[in-house]
């Protein structure tokens, strides 16, 4: 996901202009200075200023060019799509499926579910990911819940301990 | 003196400090040695554990994890090309070379030798130079902290390997995250939008697991699996590694010392340690032309240095509350959240505390010589668990450690928001360690830049009228131009090039 530095740079310019307009909008501590506004003003300005500097192709010469490892004989090229790209999202996606479904299902089936679909995802026949799926759920639990007294969400499973 | 080594030696020799060292020492040789799974991540995810453990114990664990993980990432370097973290990343390619000449062994030993040596050396000066800057210290006022954090905050854009801007605005993200809030100078909610959730701040465990696990789980997603590790025997590993001490002395101890200094530097870590060490050892090199061809004199240099600078990066973290490195951010993070909160008073009122830290680093780069061992002749079975059943584990982690922080679901809301930050700004070149370093200094930067404004009635001045104040002042400065001259001397030197042959 490699997005044009005039992108990134103008993005930032946009955070920081916005940024310094809601520290300005802070209301100061009476009698005194400066207040909880002074910060997110330096800041939201300073930022804008590296986004400019970004968007116009300031210090693009200390930039690594990216190393590309070459392919060694029999590795697959990974496709190549619009789609492909946004596998990426799989991971933080699953971590709000736990925050949303963890207190009804229960710990134990909610985190079946995200090891089975993570481990599918990168490549892991049914063999592997489901026992996988079975067997470490249960190892967390007993390693967060048993000994470090966590209180996980029991929901529809209940561990026996 | 003596009173309080005892002390110290009392602290550490429970059953609980025992095991937890032992444990920590596995976990983090094994998550050192996957690749991918850097050092800061494996310590990342170890401090919701630390939440249930001594205070002792916690600091332990965090010594032992990160000791332990950045030497054993060079168990992937040598034996795939793939570095474990990026503290192995300069060195790579040339353990890598050693073992196409059938020279593992060698590499190896190389590896957890000076690696534990260097430990060692960051320790000692950790002891010598912590107590007399504490001292120091002591005089330090609001001014010079603020100097202080932004002289940290810019070392940390200056190693960045990446354009500065953008390391810098990396910088600038992380202090905006830290704006958000109610603790800041006025008590007033900031940037929360109304959301109870953001009262309370960004916590910065949380946002350093999504950026450094999520994100590299998300990498993952998209790139394909290392190849698998072939199957080898290894021979005797530290056979030939004294030799190697006496021949290169010289070597390591220009690592340890630069270790030592990168560590120090508030913001500078071992992958820049690793880096200098390694460049430095090529430059001074009687046989510059062997290098990349498996040589080990650039492995000793390196290997010695990346694990000083993990000892003495521990100076600025205790003395004055700035990291080191990110792995100092996360052990900060903890020294808070146990009741030792960093300052040079911790010398004189928690001195036996202080002494432990030290002795359970000298016994980590002890117990790393045997482990080290045992871990790379079992590489082999480690390194062929493929990537879809580590994974798995690494995402239980993120959501159950996140939890565990705050037993509140909005902390693994955070660690996702944060995966995704962190994707997208390592993909684009900025820096994510900026970021990092800034959520954690954020709110102690702010702090002693209002007070001080504060006290000074708005003016600027006496920013630079205490001595030692003026000295920071002037070093944070210097490295905020030091991009302009070397963009300066590009141009110069582009504009005659028959001048410098490189």
């Amino acid at each position: 996901m490699r997005l044009p530095d005039q992108v990134t740079g103008l993005f930032l310019v946009g955070l920081g202009a916005a940024a310094a307009y809601g520290g300005w909008l802070l209301p100061p501590v009476p009698g005194q200075p400066v207040g909880p506004n002074i910060f997110p003003l330096v800041i939201g300005s300073g930022l804008a200023l590296c986004g400019l500097a970004i968007a116009l192709g300031i210090g693009r010469t200390f930039e690594e060019e990216e190393e590309i490892v070459p392919l060694e004989a029999g590795q697959a090229r990974p496709p190549t799509g619009r789609l492909y790209g946004l596998r990426a999202l799989l991971p933080p996606a699953l971590l709000l499926f736990y925050v949303a479904v963890a207190d009804r299902l229960g710990f134990i089936i909610t985190a079946a579910l995200i090891v089975f679909v993570t481990s599918s995802a990168l490549g892991a026949r049914w063999k592997l990911s489901l026992p996988l799926a079975v067997m470490a759920p249960i190892f967390i639990h007993l390693i967060f819940s048993k000994l470090l007294r966590v209180p996980l969400p029991a929901g529809l499973l209940p561990m026996p301990w | 003196m003596l009173n309080t080594l005892i002390e110290a030696f009392a602290l550490i020799s429970t059953w609980e400090v025992i095991i937890a060292m032992l444990a920590a020492s596995v976990y983090g040789l094994v998550i050192g040695s996957l690749p991918g799974l850097s050092a800061t991540m494996a310590t990342a995810l170890l401090v919701p554990v630390t939440f249930y453990l001594s205070p002792i114990a916690a600091i332990a664990t965090i010594v032992a994890a990160s000791t332990m993980a950045i030497f054993s990432g060079d168990i992937p370097g040598a034996l795939l090309r793939i570095p474990g973290t990026p503290a192995s990343a300069a060195y790579a390619d040339e353990a890598y070379a050693m073992t196409r000449k059938g020279e593992a062994e060698l590499a190896l030993g190389a590896g957890v030798w000076f690696s534990a040596v260097g430990g060692i050396a960051g320790t000692l000066s950790l002891m010598i130079l912590a107590p007399p800057l504490a001292e120091i210290a002591l005089s330090f006022s609001t001014f010079e902290y603020f100097w202080l954090a932004f002289l940290g905050l810019m070392c940390a854009t200056l190693v960045a390997r990446s354009s500065p801007v953008k390391a810098i605005a990396g910088m600038f993200i992380g202090l905006l995250v830290a704006c958000i809030g109610i603790e800041n100078p006025g008590g007033v909610p900031r940037f929360t939008f109304g959301m109870t959730n953001l009262f309370g701040g960004i916590e910065p465990i949380p946002a350093l697991v999504g950026v450094f696990a999520v994100a590299q789980v998300m990498r993952a997603m998209l790139t394909p699996e290392p190849p698998p590790i072939p199957k080898r025997k290894f021979g005797s590993i530290m056979a030939g590694q004294w030799r190697l001490t006496k021949k290169y002395r010289w070597q390591m101890t220009r690592g340890n010392i630069i270790g030592i200094i990168i560590g120090v530097l508030p913001g500078a870590g071992a992958d820049m340690a690793a880096w200098v060490s390694y460049a430095m050892s090529k430059r001074f090199s009687k046989e510059p032309e062997k290098f990349g061809t498996g040589h080990v004199e650039g492995l000793v240099e390196a290997g010695a240095s990346n694990n000083a600078s993990i000892a003495s990066g521990w100076v600025p973290s205790l003395l004055f509350g700035i990291p080191g490195d990110t792995i100092a951010a996360i052990a900060i993070g903890v020294l808070y959240m146990k009741g030792l909160n960093p300052g040079p008073t911790l010398f004189t009122e928690k001195a036996s505390s202080m002494y432990a830290i030290y002795l359970m680093f000298i016994i980590a780069n002890i117990i790393m010589i045997p482990l080290g061992i045992v871990m790379i002749r079992l590489a082999t079975y480690v390194l062929r668990a493929p990537r879809s059943s580590v994974m798995p584990f690494i995402m239980l982690c993120c959501a159950v450690g996140s939890f565990a922080i705050g037993n509140n679901m909005f902390g693994v809301v955070t660690v996702a928001a944060f995966g995704i930050i962190g994707y997208v700004m390592e993909a684009n070149g900025y820096p994510v360690a900026a970021m990092v370093l800034g959520i954690v200094m954020g709110t102690m930067i702010e702090q002693s830049f209002v007070t001080s404004l504060i006290k000074s009635d708005g003016s600027v001045l006496p920013f630079f009228e205490r001595p030692i104040s003026a000295i920071l002042a002037a070093l944070a400065i210097g490295a905020l131009i030091w991009p302009v001259l070397i963009w300066g001397w590009r141009r110069l030197k582009a504009a005659s090039p028959a001048a410098a042959p490189r």
